[in-house]
């Protein structure tokens, strides 16, 4: 029988591995990546937890956060797009001003 | 064996993840992405929540890495530009170490408590993940339920105003 | 209750081994007599023109963007249909709420223009 433990340590050391990502990569596209990354490793600690809880609630809130992810992906990757359109590049040293 | 199953997918998991945050080319961190999803979909059939298992393989895989392929096809960016760059690597790495040894240290010192519920694995089994979900979903979560969909609508709205004007 | 994934295993376990064979095989046993003829990427006996690495256009990602959001929409609707008989009016009515919403982002969409590919 694998430990609670096991997962939520498990969980962590994604989220950290999304953490540097974000940290270190310019490009917005793998940024977003990881982004989506760290989401999961909160769903996974989301689902342990409710196992070990014996109460369904935790996955409803997996069910919400993939609905956001979701609404985030479209909105996110279309901001990006617009703003290839005007720079040429989506690497985040390029955002610089508030205006396009 | 259980053990076994679960270190070999948590070191597939870890593996896939930090290919991610290396390979220049963001298809290769994409593909890896996609690795990540199907271990922790894995993961998730050992919690006993095959459902979730389902909705992570259908909406992350198949919908969500979908749309990222596409737009790294779209944009066709290469590899970054080797100009120098002012996110410092080492800090970075730093700061997602300390994160991890913040994580590691409230773990082993936190003990955990919370009221517990009524749900093994045995009723899992007799009566359905899908319906155990779909009755706390549709009763208890009525409210943030029907806010989904306005979030949804704004989304829609949202991706369709900010590509539709420049083709 | 886990020994009932185990088809899955052994298809995803054919599946890798499958691939890792016909790569491997091919490179040991196939004979390399490479020439420029044989090297070019295959296009149904044309000659091929320009990059394979072309940008796609915009209204692809519309369509994948519509299809996830709308994706969400179905996932929402596994429980519920499976719950159906239980909730009885009351589940139509939440349903219902649900859809009229979506539909009016539906019906933006189309006014708009963003499902024509012209």
């Amino acid at each position: 029988m694998v430990s609670l433990h096991s997962y939520l340590i498990l969980s962590a050391i994604l989220f950290s591995i999304g953490t540097i990502g974000v940290l270190i990569r310019r490009n917005a596209i793998v940024i977003f990546m990881c982004v989506e990354m760290m989401l999961n490793s909160v769903n996974l600690t989301f689902i342990a937890l409710s196992k070990h809880l014996g109460n369904v609630d935790g996955q409803i809130f997996v069910f919400f956060v993939m609905t956001v992810a979701a609404a985030e992906a479209a909105v996110g990757l279309a901001l990006m797009i617009a703003f290839y359109k005007n720079r040429e590049s989506i690497d985040v040293e390029d955002v610089k001003l508030m205006k396009l | 064996m259980e053990t076994f199953f679960f270190m070999i997918v948590a070191a597939v998991a870890v593996l896939a993840s930090i290919l991610v945050i290396t390979c220049k080319n963001p298809i290769n961190s994409a593909l890896s992405l996609i690795l990540t999803f199907f271990c922790l979909a894995t993961l998730y059939v050992t919690l006993d929540a095959p459902f979730m298992a389902a909705i992570q393989v259908l909406v992350y895989a198949g919908a969500i890495m979908v749309l990222i392929v596409f737009v790294i096809m779209l944009l066709n960016v290469r590899t970054e530009s080797g100009r120098r760059s002012s996110h410092s690597v080492l800090f970075g790495s730093l700061i997602g170490l300390f994160t991890l040894f913040q994580l590691f240290y409230l773990f082993n010192r936190s003990s955990l408590t919370g009221q517990k519920g009524t749900i093994d694995s045995a009723l899992i089994n007799k009566v359905g993940h899908t319906e155990l979900i779909g009755k706390a979903l549709y009763t208890d979560f009525l409210l943030p339920f029907e806010v989904t969909s306005i979030l949804l609508l704004v989304a829609i709205i949202g991706a369709v105003v900010l590509t539709k004007k420049k083709i | 209750m886990l020994g009932a994934y185990l088809p899955i295993l052994v298809l995803v376990a054919i599946a890798v081994i499958f691939g890792l064979c016909s790569l491997v095989f091919s490179s040991l046993i196939g004979q390399k007599k490479p020439s420029v003829v044989k090297l070019a990427p295959y296009e149904c006996g044309c000659e091929p023109v320009g990059s394979a690495r072309e940008r796609f256009s915009v209204k692809f990602y519309i369509i994948a963007m519509l299809f996830i959001l709308f994706d969400i929409e179905a996932v929402f609707l596994y429980p519920w249909s499976v719950l159906f008989k239980r909730l009885g009016m009351f589940g139509v009515m939440e349903m219902g709420v649900f859809i009229v919403i979506l539909f009016v982002g539906y019906i933006y969409v189309w006014k708009k223009g963003a499902l024509e590919w012209e």
